[in-house]
C-alpha cells in the first residue's frame, strides 16, 4: 500500500515541482484524504451502528429495572416462556414463505413481462412497481381496511359467491396468511425488477445456439436462464430474507401480533416487550436472537461481495 | 414544538373563526409573569371537547396569572403511555400529564404526592370508587388526581329492536330512563341466552377478544362476577382455582357464539360492529353510539346504553379511569396542583361532561346525574343509565385486585382474553391454566 | 442502467408455427400480466376509492367498490388541518435533510473507497456494505436507551424531538447509497482522473469536477433511494416521536387518525394516499433512476 502512495505522490510532485512543500504535501498525501473522506462514514457507521449494536448486548445483561446485571439471566428467561419459542417458529415461517413467494412471483412476472414488446414493457413495470413505491405503513392501511371484520370488501366481494364471510385477521391461519400476502404484495415488485434487469443481461446469442440444438422451452430455461441469473437470484433472496425477517410495519399494524401472539415477529414482540412494557433488558434480548440468522446471511453475502471485489 | 404566544383577542377570534384547527394545535396564551406551566392532555375524540379544557384552563390560567400551554396527545398506538415512559426516562416534559389507569402506579417514584389536593376534592365531591383508589394511591399516598375527560364505564350498549325481537330482553323497560333499573333478572345466564339467540338470528354479540382495551375490560369484568383472579391482592398466583375454572367455561360458551374474527378485534371493532348494524349488542362508552348518531342515525335511534349483567359474585362494570399527575421533576409544582383543583370543582366537571355529549365520567359519587346523560338522545334518555347513577355495580378493572404493577401486565398482555380464547379454542383446561400460570409468573420479573 | 430501457428484439423466427406459438404466448403473457396487475394494484385502487367516500357512506356498507356519492371533504378536512400538515413539514423536512447529509457522506466515502486504495479500504467497503444487514429492528432499543442517557448527561431534549430522526436515518440509507456510488465511480475509466491528477488537479477538484458530473444517473438513484427510505420509515419515529407535533407522516397517520372510537376511515385512507404521494410522483418521473438504483449492485456483478 504504501510504495502505492509514495508513487502517486511522486506523479504529482514531478508535475508540479514548485508546490511542492512540506503541509501541502501532507494534506495533498492519498492516504490523508481518503482517511478525511471516510471519516463521517465511519463515524456514523461507529456510533449510531456498531456501538448500539454492542450496547444491546451491555443492556440484555441486565435486570428490568436496570439496576443491577443479571447475566445470562434474560436469555434463561427468554428460553422457558412459550410465547418466545413460537416468535421463533413465526419469524422462520413468516421470512421463509414470504420469501420463497416473493421469488417465485417475481421470477414469472418477470418472464411475462420480458415477453412483451418493449415499447409497452415500460408501462407495464411502471404499473407493477407501484408496491413497492408506496410506504409499507401507508399501504398496509389500505390492506388492514380491506380485512375488516365489518367492512371487508374481500368478504363482501366473497359473499356474491356464497363464501365467507373469512376472519382475515381473526384466526392463526387467516391471519398469517393475510400477513404473508400483504408481505408479497409489497416485496414482489422488487424480485422483478431484479429479475427483469437480469433476465436483459441474458446475451441473445445464447437462446439462438440453445435453439439451434433443438432445446425446448424448459432445456433454454434451466441450462440458461438460471444460471446466468443464479447471481442475481442468490443476492436478492438473501437480500429479501434479512429484510423480511426484520420486518416490523406490517405485523405491527396488520395484527399488533395477534390473534394470541400468532403472528408476532422478533421485531413487533421486542417492541411490545421492550418499549410497551418498559423492560428494555428483556427486548433487547429478543432482537439479538436476529443476529444468528443475519450473520449466515452474512457470510453469504460477504463471498458474493468478495468475488464482485475481485472482478471489479 | 409550534408553540406561538397569542394575545386573549387574538385567541378568541382564532378560536371563534375555526375551532377544528385549533383542536391539536398546542394553544398557548397570554404572557405573564407568575411561572409557566405546561400541560399534556388527553386528546379527546369529541368535536370540541378539547375546547372546553381550554377554556377551562384559561379561565383559571387568567386569574393566576400563569403563563400555559397545553399538548393535546392521542390515546392512540399507546402514544400517552410511549410519551409518559420518554418523559420518566429523561426526568423532564409536561407540568401535569393526563396518563390512563395503570401508569400512575407505573411512574409512582416520579408522581408528586397529591394527599393535599385529593383529600379536600374527596370532601366536596363526594367518595371516589375503589377502582380509583386501587388505581391512584399508594400506601395513602395519592399519584395522581382522576380526570372527567376520558374516564368510562364499558357496559353494554344494546340494540333495543334486536334485542327484543330476538332475544325477547326489553332494555328500555329494564333500564328505563330516570328511574331504578329492574335488572334482577339481568345475569350473566340470560346475557348468555340473549348471545346465542342473537347469533342463531344472524347478528351476534360484538364482543372482542384481542388484546386491546375494550376486549381486556368486558373479560376483566366476567371474571370478577365470578369472584375469578390471576392473582390476588397479596400477590400469589390463584389462577388454578374453581372461580377460573367458571370464568373459563363461561367464556367458551359465549366465544362459541360471537363473530369468527373477535380475536383480532382492536377498540374500534366493536363500534364498526354497531354502526354497520352487524350486531345487537356491544360493551363499549357511548363513543359508538354517537358516531353512529352522525354517520348511521337509524342505527343510533335504536341504541339503549345500560348496566353490566350480574354473576355469581356480584355485579361488576368495566371502568377505565384517567388520570392527571404532576411530575416531582416538574418545575411548577404548585401551579400544577392549583389548577388541578380547578379542574376538580363540580362546576369544571359539569362542563366537561356536557362538552364530551356524556361520554367523560366523574369519578366522584355526587356526580352521577347531571341532566345531560338524562337528555342526550336520541333516543332520548339513553344514556341515564351510562354513569350508574343508582350505585348497581362495582366499577373494576380487569385484573385487579393483583398488586398493580402486576396486574398491569395482565391487563396489557391480555392474559385474560388470551387464556378464555386458548380454552375455547379446545386447548384443554389445565393446560391454558398452566399457560397463565407460567405468564403470571413472567410478570413477577422485576 | 441504459441496458433496462434498451429495447430487445425477440428472437428471429424462421417457421410460421412458431409465430403463432409467439403470438400465443404474447397473450398469455398479457392475460397473466392483468392477473398480476390487478394483484398489485387493488389496495391502491381500494384507497383511491375510500377516499372519495364520506363517512355516512361508508358505515353504510354499501358496495365498497363503488363510490355513490363522491365528495373531496376528506381531502379538504386533511389539507387544511394544521396537525395533518405539520406532519408533511416534518416528514419533508427530515427527508430532506437525510438526502442531504447522506449524499455529503456518501460521495466523499465512495470515492475514496472506488480509487484511493488505502490500508483498510476493501475492509471498510465490506464492512459498509455489512452494516446495512444490521435491521432497524435490532438497534431501536438500544438506540432509545442511548438518547435517554445522553439526554440525560447533556440536558439536551433528544427523545420526542424530531430532528434526532436526521441523525439516525442516515444509518439506514448511506450503506446502500455508498455501495451504490462505488459500483458508478468503479465504472469510471481510470485514465480520466489520472488525466486530472497530472494536470494538476486536486482529489477534491478530481471528485467536484469528474466524478459527479459522471456518475450524476447513479447520483439520482442514491438521491431518490435516499428519500424513499426516509420518507417511510416507521419504526424508529414510532419509538422516538411522540407529541403530535413532533410526528411524521407515517407515524402521525396511524397513531393519530386510527382514533381507538371514531370512524373515519375516508380521512385513513386520505392520508395514507397523500402520504404516498411523494414518493410515488418523484417514481412516476424518475423511474429508470429509481430502478437503476435498485438493480445498480445485482446488474454490476
Amino acid at each position: 500500500m504504501a510504495d502505492v502512495v509514495i508513487e502517486q505522490g511522486g506523479v504529482a510532485r514531478t508535475a508540479r515541482p514548485r508546490k511542492a512543500r512540506s503541509l501541502r504535501n501532507m494534506l495533498g498525501r492519498k492516504s490523508t484524504v481518503a482517511f478525511f473522506l471516510t471519516l463521517p462514514l465511519i463515524l456514523l457507521i461507529g456510533l449510531l451502528v456498531l456501538y448500539p449494536a454492542f450496547y444491546s448486548l451491555y443492556l440484555a445483561t441486565l435486570n428490568k429495572a436496570m439496576t443491577k446485571f443479571v447475566g445470562l439471566g434474560n436469555f434463561t428467561f427468554l428460553f422457558k416462556r412459550e410465547t418466545f419459542w413460537m416468535v421463533v417458529k413465526q419469524s422462520c415461517i413468516f421470512a421463509i414463505t414470504a420469501v420463497i413467494f416473493k421469488a417465485l412471483i417475481g421470477f414469472i412476472v418477470a418472464h411475462f413481462v420480458h415477453n412483451i414488446p418493449g415499447k409497452k414493457q415500460r408501462k407495464w413495470r411502471g404499473m407493477l412497481l407501484v408496491p413497492w413505491v408506496i410506504p409499507p405503513a401507508m399501504s398496509t392501511l389500505a390492506w388492514l381496511w380491506l380485512f375488516d371484520p365489518s367492512y371487508s370488501a374481500f368478504n363482501y366481494t366473497l359473499s356474491f359467491f356464497g363464501v365467507g364471510p373469512i376472519p382475515w385477521l381473526g384466526e392463526t391461519f387467516w391471519a398469517r396468511f393475510s400477513v404473508i400476502l400483504v408481505n408479497v404484495w409489497y416485496g414482489a415488485p422488487f424480485f422483478l425488477i431484479m429479475y427483469l434487469a437480469a433476465l436483459k443481461s441474458v446475451p441473445d446469442q445464447l437462446y439462438e445456439a440453445a435453439s439451434i440444438d433443438g432445446a425446448n422451452w424448459w432445456q433454454k430455461m434451466w441450462y440458461v436462464t438460471l444460471p446466468m441469473m443464479r447471481n442475481i437470484i442468490a443476492i436478492t433472496t438473501l437480500f429479501s430474507l434479512i429484510v423480511t425477517f426484520a420486518n416490523f410495519d406490517i405485523v405491527r399494524i396488520l395484527t399488533s401480533g395477534g390473534p394470541l401472539d400468532t403472528t408476532h415477529l422478533f421485531a413487533t414482540w421486542a417492541f411490545q416487550v421492550g418499549i410497551q412494557s418498559s423492560d428494555i433488558p428483556l427486548g433487547a434480548c429478543v432482537s439479538l436472537f436476529m443476529v444468528p440468522i443475519l450473520a449466515v446471511a452474512a457470510i453469504f453475502i460477504l463471498r458474493d461481495v468478495n468475488k464482485r471485489g475481485n472482478e471489479a | 414544538m409550534s408553540r406561538k404566544t397569542l394575545t386573549r383577542r387574538q385567541f378568541v377570534a382564532a378560536t371563534a373563526m375555526s375551532s377544528t384547527a385549533l383542536i391539536a394545535a398546542p394553544y398557548v396564551r397570554g404572557a405573564y409573569a407568575a411561572g409557566k406551566l405546561s400541560i399534556g392532555f388527553w386528546d379527546h375524540w369529541v368535536p370540541g371537547a378539547n375546547d372546553a379544557s381550554t377554556a377551562l384552563v384559561k379561565e383559571w390560567a387568567d386569574k393566576e396569572k400563569v403563563e400555559v400551554s397545553i399538548d393535546y396527545i392521542t390515546s392512540n398506538n399507546k402514544k400517552i403511555e410511549l410519551t409518559a415512559a420518554a418523559e420518566a426516562q429523561a426526568k423532564s416534559g409536561h407540568d401535569i400529564l393526563q396518563m390512563p389507569s395503570w401508569w400512575p402506579h407505573a411512574y409512582s417514584e416520579n408522581l408528586e404526592p397529591l394527599n393535599d389536593v385529593m383529600e379536600p376534592l374527596i370532601k366536596q365531591n363526594g367518595e371516589v370508587n375503589g377502582t380509583v383508589k386501587y388505581l391512584g394511591q399508594l400506601d395513602g399516598k395519592w399519584l395522581a388526581v382522576p380526570a372527567t375527560p376520558g374516564s368510562q364505564i364499558k357496559g353494554p350498549c344494546s340494540r333495543i329492536d334486536l334485542m327484543k325481537k330476538h332475544a325477547g330482553i326489553d332494555v328500555q323497560e329494564m333500564y328505563p330512563a330516570g328511574s331504578p333499573p329492574k335488572d334482577d333478572n339481568w345475569t350473566l345466564e340470560t346475557f348468555l341466552k340473549a348471545a346465542e339467540a342473537c347469533q342463531k338470528a344472524g347478528v351476534p354479540f360484538g364482543i372482542g377478544l384481542g388484546e386491546t382495551t375494550d376486549s381486556v375490560d368486558t373479560a376483566g369484568a366476567i371474571f370478577q362476577s365470578f369472584g375469578a383472579e390471576l392473582v390476588n391482592a397479596k400477590g400469589d398466583v390463584t389462577v388454578k382455582t374453581d372461580a377460573v375454572r367458571q370464568a373459563l367455561e363461561f367464556y367458551k360458551k359465549l366465544i362459541a357464539v360471537l363473530p369468527a374474527d373477535a380475536p383480532s378485534w382492536d377498540d374500534a371493532s366493536n363500534n364498526k360492529w354497531l354502526i354497520s348494524g352487524r350486531g345487537a349488542m356491544i360493551m363499549n362508552p357511548p363513543s359508538a353510539w354517537a358516531v353512529a348518531k352522525r354517520d348511521a342515525p337509524q342505527v343510533a335511534e335504536q341504541c339503549w346504553t345500560h348496566g353490566f349483567p350480574s354473576g355469581p359474585k356480584g355485579r361488576f362494570a368495566p371502568f377505565l379511569p384517567y388520570f392527571w399527575g404532576v411530575w416531582s421533576f416538574g418545575k411548577n409544582k404548585e401551579a400544577a396542583k392549583s389548577l388541578l383543583v380547578h379542574l376538580s370543582s363540580p362546576a369544571a366537571i359539569e362542563k366537561f361532561v356536557v362538552a364530551s355529549g356524556g361520554y367523560d365520567l366523574p369519578a366522584y359519587a355526587n356526580m352521577t346525574k347531571f341532566k345531560t346523560w338524562a337528555e342526550e338522545g336520541p333516543p332520548k334518555g339513553t344514556l341515564f343509565h351510562y354513569p350508574d347513577p343508582y350505585h348497581r355495580q362495582t366499577l373494576s378493572i380487569a385484573a385487579s385486585p393483583a398488586p398493580p404493577k402486576i396486574a398491569q401486565q395482565i391487563y396489557f398482555q391480555a392474559t385474560l382474553t388470551k387464556m378464555a380464547l386458548r380454552f375455547a379454542q379446545g386447548e384443554k383446561m389445565d393446560t391454558a391454566l398452566a399457560w397463565a400460570e407460567g405468564e403470571c409468573e413472567g410478570f413477577m420479573r422485576t | 442502467m441504459s441496458t433496462l430501457v434498451i429495447d430487445k428484439a425477440g428472437p428471429t423466427r424462421k417457421l410460421g408455427s412458431m409465430s403463432r406459438d409467439r403470438a400465443w404466448a404474447l397473450r398469455w403473457s398479457y392475460f397473466f400480466l392483468v392477473l398480476f396487475a390487478i394483484f398489485f394494484l387493488t389496495p391502491p385502487l381500494y384507497m383511491i376509492i375510500t377516499s372519495l367516500k364520506s363517512s355516512a357512506e361508508i358505515s353504510a356498507a354499501t358496495n365498497p367498490w363503488w363510490v355513490f356519492h363522491p365528495t373531496l371533504s376528506n381531502y379538504v378536512e386533511l389539507l387544511t388541518s394544521n396537525q395533518f400538515l405539520r406532519f408533511f413539514w416534518n416528514s419533508a423536512i427530515i427527508s430532506i435533510v437525510v438526502v442531504i447529509v447522506t449524499m455529503l457522506i456518501s460521495i466523499p466515502a465512495a470515492f475514496a473507497l472506488a480509487r484511493m486504495k488505502f490500508w483498510g479500504s476493501a475492509t471498510l467497503a465490506t464492512g459498509v456494505f455489512l452494516t446495512y444487514l444490521i435491521p432497524d429492528s435490532l438497534l431501536f432499543i438500544p438506540l432509545f436507551k442511548m438518547l435517554a442517557v445522553i439526554q440525560d448527561l447533556t440536558g439536551i431534549t433528544l427523545l420526542n424531538r424530531w430532528y434526532v430522526l436526521v441523525f439516525i436515518y442516515p444509518t439506514l440509507t448511506v450503506p446502500f447509497c455508498t455501495w451504490i456510488m462505488i459500483g458508478y465511480f468503479a465504472s469510471i475509466p481510470k485514465e480520466l482522473d489520472e488525466a486530472a491528477i497530472i494536470d494538476g488537479a486536486s482529489w477534491l477538484q478530481t471528485l467536484l469536477r469528474i466524478f459527479i458530473p459522471v456518475a450524476l444517473p447513479g447520483l439520482i438513484a442514491a438521491t431518490i433511494f435516499a428519500f424513499t427510505v426516509s420518507w417511510a420509515q416507521f419504526l424508529y419515529p414510532l419509538v422516538f416521536t411522540t407529541s403530535v407535533d413532533q410526528l411524521v407522516l407515517p407515524v402521525g397517520i396511524t397513531t393519530t387518525l386510527i382514533k381507538g372510537d371514531v370512524f373515519n376511515w375516508g380521512q385513513i385512507m386520505t392520508g395514507a394516499l397523500l402520504g404516498a404521494a411523494p414518493p410515488l410522483i418523484i417514481y412516476a418521473f424518475l423511474m429508470d433512476y429509481y430502478i437503476a438504483g435498485l438493480t445498480a449492485g445485482a446488474t454490476k456483478g
